[in-house]
Parts: C-alpha cells; structure tokens; sequence
C-alpha cells in the first residue's frame, strides 16, 4: 500500500490515480474498542478470519485527469463515500495505490471547522486555515467570501446564531474559495435557495473554466449528465461502466430496472396497497407489456405500451365503466383516462377477461410511475373496485428524447430572424409579425 | 550503561522517522501553522467568554491552590518546615498544573476533534501541539503572578534566570511528546482517560510540588535491596528535574547543573521523537476508528 499526496498539479500525469485499491472494513470494529475487548480476544486466542471483514471497495483502478468532472452514481452502499474519502485523506487504502496531486477540496461537509462561538468572520481565518491557506492568503479572499456569502451585517455576528441556511452559505463560500485543485461534491448542490444554488452553479462552471476537477457524487442523474463530462458507476465496491454520463447512466438505470422488475412481482403477491369497492366486479391485477408481447418493468420513452387490466366478477353487471389514472412518483397526477369519456359501452359482464389501454408512445420522461385501477357503474354512483397504486414501473429516457420534466410534448422548434438582424448587435426575436426568413429546427 | 541503552534507542527512533517521510511532515506541519495559531486563540476565546472574570481565572486558580497547601502544610502539618512556603509551592505548582492541564486538553484533542477529523484532511498532529500550546499561554499568563510573589516574598533571583525560556520550552516538548502518545491511545482505548487519571494523582505525590526531594529518606531499605530513593525519583520522573530547575531558577536562586539540564532536555527531545513517531505511525486510522 502506497499513498503518495502532492500540493502541486503535475502536467500530463492523471491528478487522481487509484490503482488496485481495495479498502476494507472489520464488521465488528465497535466491539474490540475498549482494552477489555482487546485482553479478551487475546486470552480467547480469537483470531480475526477474513469473514469478519468487508470490502466497500475492491481493486478500484480509476484514473481522473486534470479538468475531468467526474460523475459517481451507484446504490446506497456502493462505495462512493469510501471513495471520496480516500481523496479526501481521511482515510488510507488498506492495499492498493493511490496518488493525488494538487489542492483537495471536499464540500461532503460544509462548516464542518465552524466553531460556534466565533463570529463568522473569524470562522473564515479558522476555517480557511483548516484547508491549509495562511494568514495572507486568506486576507486576499475574505471580502470575495464575505461577499459571496450574502451574509451582509451577520459576519460579525457569533455563527451559533445562524440559520442552517447561512451556516451552509458561509461554509461553501469559504470552501469554493480556498481555489482547489480537486473539489468533492456529495448531493451539496441543494445549497441555500433557489438564487444561491445557481450562484453555487455559476461558481462551479467558472471552476471549470479555471481548468479544474470534480468529483461529484449524485442521485439526481439529470444534474449529473448537465455538469459531468465523464461518469462511473459503482456497485458492490467495483466499477461496472466507465465513460459518457449519458451512456452509463442508462446501463445503470436498466440494471437497477431489471432488478426492480424481479422484485416488485415478488413484492406484488403482497396486499399492500389501498383497496376498496363493493366487490361486484373486482380487479385482480394490472400488466404492463410491450409490443413484443413481454411484461415489462420499464419502458423507453416513446415505446408503445399496453397497459392490462384483468378483472373478475361472480354475477353479471351491465355497463361497467373502467378507469386508470398515472400518477408520478412525487404523488403529481399525470393522466385518468376512462371507458366513460373514450365513449365506449361496454355492455354486461360476467366472468374473467382483461380490458387494455393501448399508449402508441409512452410520453411519460425518465422517473418511477405509478398505476391506480377502478370499476365503476355507469353514472359513478357505486365503486365497484379501487385499486390504489396497484402497479410501478419506470421509464428511461433515450438522449435523443427531451429530458426536463415528466412528459414529451414533441414539439419542434421553428426560428424566425427579421432581416435588420443582419447589422452587428442584432437581437434574435422570435415575432410570428415579421417573418422575413424562417428556418424549421428538425423535431430531434 | 542506561545512557547507552538510550542512545541506541534514539537512533533507532530517528531512523523511523526518517522513513516516515519527517522532513515533508515537518513541512506540511509548518504550512499549517496558521491552524494552530486559530485553533489555540478560538480554544482561549469560548474559554473564556462566558465567564465574568475571564482569563483572570487562570492566576486566580494556582492563588487558590497556593492557599490550600500554604494552610495544609503551614499549619496542619507543621512539622514540615519549608521558608517561604506558599512561594515554594507555586514555583512547582504552576509547571505542574501547566503539565496536568496539557495532559488532560491534549489527550481528548484527537477525540474532541473528531468532527474534523473525519471529515477534513491536515497533519492529524495539529490537534495534540494546538492543544498543549493553549495551556502555554495560560502557563505564562499564571506567571504574572508568580512575579508578583517573587517580589511581594524577596526571593533570591537566579543569575541563570534567562534560562528560563528554555526550561519552559523543554517542559512544552516532553508534554507534547506524551500527549502525542496519549491522545493516540485514547482514540483507539477509550480507557486511557480512566488510567490516566489515576497514573496523573500518582505523578503528582511522586513528584516533589509539594514537598521537596529533600523531605524525602536518601535511601530506601526493603529486605536485602537498598534503593536511592532521591536519584531515582529524578531519575524516573523527567518532571521532578524540571520542578527541581524551576525552583533552583525562582526560588533557591542556583545555578542549575549544566548535565543536569542537559539530560532533562535530551529526555524531553526523546520522549517528543518517540511521541511523534507514535503519532504518526498511527494517525492514519483514526480517520476511520472515530
């Protein structure tokens, strides 16, 4: 095991290099903490078997470049914050080798340092010489973090008496500022509001232009492929893809999809969402298939979908009336299409069968949707069967697709520009009044 | 003999820390000095800010021990005669207080500090020095007072005063080199404080603060073995030395044997090597073990 750390940048050398490193943990640590612990095991002549340890990463080989920004995506558990911290150096590989080169960064923890009865300003000198800046340096910067702070009459105000906001406000003003090498973010970009965290964004880009490299550990894959040039994904302490966010975020998407398909119709034999209805017709479960006839778990943005609803009832009812409703993770509700609106009678009923809504192209975005079920009477006075979130699925999105939002609205962009616009310091105005030339942007 | 066991040891020492890379520490540690320098004045600051008499809290604490001990062994115990009591007692009292408050700050500094430790990187070793260099200001404050009491008592001031400063930094040195030790065990055996307690209560009786080496029976018969007791209390407890050159500079008004203080500096230089090395051997973990 080597660890080699240097303040400066080296030209044409990776500035983060990990080769084989594997970093374990003993699974009963918190037990042997106390001397007592220690004689015992040593009078028991318990020996520590290589069960008792666990491998958040195992023979990672990674090597970052200046100016890469690096996305990490992968489960809980993963590895990603064992990673972060080996760059950080907070803790050391248990084998392998590992070199960083430059100044390291890590906003995991904004105002860690802070101490509470110190005034904000004093926290900067205190927390600027935590990330090794002296006395001088820090003089140069702290009006530029004060400023960017926006902590205006507060700075010299005890910061045991900020909000959580201001604590964090200060904490990445004084981190962005410390002018790293190497910055490790974890989640952090939901900093302060919606003004500060563009703030945060602006001084991130402008970090990039300095030539600069992040390490950015995220859930929200949007954010990520919007900022990373570059993505790995991590899994049980490996990396399993390497290379364009796009691309490895949609091989992990699919994998944890496919894992989820197995698991939720294992998890479907289970009563567990809300149920309720007289009964006389009853729904027994909802499908999903594909064109090829398949089930299916997740689906493409723009596939067609079949969504199935099976149903039984012991007596004969007369014009039932069936209806589905879409609603998306966060509880927003997407769609409710019925047979009652459709226009369609459905006649008398008795028996088994199944009733299909067919979707030609799914214009459901990237995220996890949910299906609820009923049956109804004709003028929707008795619930037959309500069947609550009875169906999950996932859909992904293609990088062709639009990618903001939940649904595609398969617009297409048309850009008109007025013939004045030729002269310097024109303006792009988009008028229906004056179409002088009009060029139509292909639907992508 | 002993003096050659010693050496070895040392040269063994300064080879591992060759290997441990000391001349980039050394440099890192310096980078980050403006740290220390923050971590210390913060450290004073919360000390003191909520209380009324702040920092006068530190000459007013070694005054009050003073007193008690002044009225233990003046009048309690008159048997034990020492002229010029209480000014006898604080020129011991304040060193070893200065000990006692770098040992108890400095071995929960790694523990306290754990917030940083685990989540930000720097010289591990900033922690234990900010920590011991905190009760030297506090050490030189209370010496304000001892000044006044050496000239409220007329006390016979050493020729060899200016060696004072030295004295002071020898005693800083083998503090840090045992806090360095024990603020590394207390990270991994939380039991180091429980021990410590005890082993601290012991030091104190068996170093001369109180009452001086010369109280003591030159020697020390059990069965057929005859200890000298007066060289081994010096010899063994490197803090007694110390003491012993304090009181001979502030109180007795000596010259202070030249091996004498050599040897005490040479003791304070190693146990700092040992210490440091033992830091450093172990500082990597306690990113993960707090």
């Amino acid at each position: 095991m080597t660890v080699v750390r240097r303040p400066q940048i080296q030209p044409d050398r990776p500035v983060v290099s990990l080769k084989n490193v594997s970093r374990a943990y003993d699974k009963q640590r918190e037990y042997n903490r106390s001397l007592q612990q220690r004689l015992l095991r040593i009078i028991t002549r318990k020996q520590r078997t290589p069960t008792d340890l666990f491998y958040p990463l195992q023979d990672v080989s990674l090597s970052i470049h200046s100016g890469d920004f690096l996305g990490i995506i992968g489960p809980n558990g993963a590895g990603k914050s064992t990673l972060l911290k080996l760059v950080t150096g907070i803790i050391v590989p248990t084998s392998g080798d590992l070199t960083v080169c430059g100044r390291v960064c890590s906003l995991l923890e904004l105002g860690a340092g802070f101490h509470p009865d110190l005034t904000g300003r004093e926290n900067i000198y205190l927390n600027g010489s935590i990330y090794g800046l002296n006395r001088r340096e820090i003089d140069e910067r702290v009006e530029r973090i004060i400023d960017f702070a926006e902590l205006g009459n507060f700075i010299d105000t005890p910061v045991k008496h900020y909000s959580s906001g201001m604590y964090v406000r200060l904490g990445f003003s004084v981190a962005i500022h410390t002018d790293p090498d190497i910055l490790l973010v974890d989640e952090v970009l939901a900093v302060g509001d919606v003004n500060f965290q563009q703030k945060c964004l602006r001084s991130i880009e402008n970090f990039r232009q300095r030539g600069g490299t992040l390490i950015l550990v995220s859930h929200d894959l949007t954010t990520l492929q919007s900022i990373c040039t570059r993505a790995i994904w991590l899994e049980d302490g490996r990396i399993q893809a390497d290379g364009d966010p796009l691309d490895v975020g949609m091989a992990y998407l699919e994998s944890m999809a496919n894992r989820e398909q197995t698991e939720t119709s294992l998890a479907k034999t289970e009563e567990d969402s809300r149920r309720w209805g007289t009964g006389r017709i009853r729904i027994i479960a909802v499908e999903m298939y594909r064109t090829n006839g398949e089930i299916g778990g997740y689906f493409y943005t723009g596939e067609p979908v079949r969504i199935r609803v099976k149903f039984e009832s012991d007596e004969a009812v007369s014009s039932p009336v069936f209806g589905i409703a879409i609603h998306h993770q966060n509880g927003t509700h997407i769609t409710g299409p019925n047979t009652a609106h459709a226009g369609i009678e459905l006649g008398t009923i008795h028996g088994r069968g199944w009733i299909d809504y067919i979707v030609p192209q799914l214009p459901l975005l990237e995220g996890v949707y949910t299906i609820s079920a009923a049956v109804v009477n004709h003028n929707d006075t008795e619930t037959y069967d309500y069947r609550d979130r009875i169906c999950k699925f996932r859909v992904l999105s293609s990088r062709t697709s639009e990618r903001y939002g939940l649904v595609v609205f398969g617009g297409h962009w048309q850009l008109e520009t007025s013939a004045e616009s030729a002269a310097p310091n024109h303006d792009h105005r988009l008028s229906p009044d004056s179409p002088r030339s009009s060029t139509a942007i292909p639907n992508a | 003999m002993v003096y050659r066991g010693v050496h070895s040891t040392l040269i063994s020492i300064v080879e591992s820390l060759s290997q441990l890379h000391i001349i980039t520490r050394a440099r890192e540690l310096w980078r980050y000095r403006e740290l220390i320098r923050n971590l210390v004045i913060s450290n004073l600051k919360s000390r003191y800010k909520n209380s009324a008499l702040g920092f006068v809290w530190s000459l007013l604490n070694p005054l009050g021990m003073m007193l008690v001990f002044t009225i233990v062994f003046g009048f309690l115990m008159p048997d034990v005669r020492v002229e010029k009591y209480p000014l006898f007692v604080l020129t011991g009292l304040l060193p070893w207080n200065f000990f006692q408050a770098s040992i108890n700050a400095g071995m929960y500094s790694v523990v306290g500090g754990s917030n940083l430790v685990k989540k930000v990187s720097f010289p591990r070793e900033v922690l234990p020095i900010a920590a011991v260099l905190g009760q030297l200001v506090n050490f030189l404050l209370a010496f304000a007072v001892l000044f006044m009491a050496l000239v409220v008592f007329q006390a016979s001031f050493s020729p060899w005063l200016w060696t004072l400063p030295i004295v002071i930094l020898i005693q800083t040195v083998f503090s840090t080199g045992v806090v360095l030790v024990l603020s590394t065990l207390n990270v991994f055996y939380r039991d180091t404080a429980m021990i410590m307690e005890v082993i601290m209560l012991a030091w104190f009786f068996l170093t001369p603060v109180v009452y001086s080496v010369g109280m003591l029976p030159e020697t020390l018969s059990t069965g057929s073995l005859t200890v000298p007791l007066q060289r081994m209390v010096y010899i063994l407890n490197p803090l007694a030395s110390l003491i012993a050159i304090y009181r001979d500079l502030l109180y007795w008004g000596y010259r202070t044997d030249v091996d004498f203080f050599v040897r005490t500096a040479i003791t304070a230089v190693a146990v700092f090597a040992f210490g440091y090395w033992f830091f450093l051997r172990y500082s990597d973990r306690f990113g993960e073990e707090l």
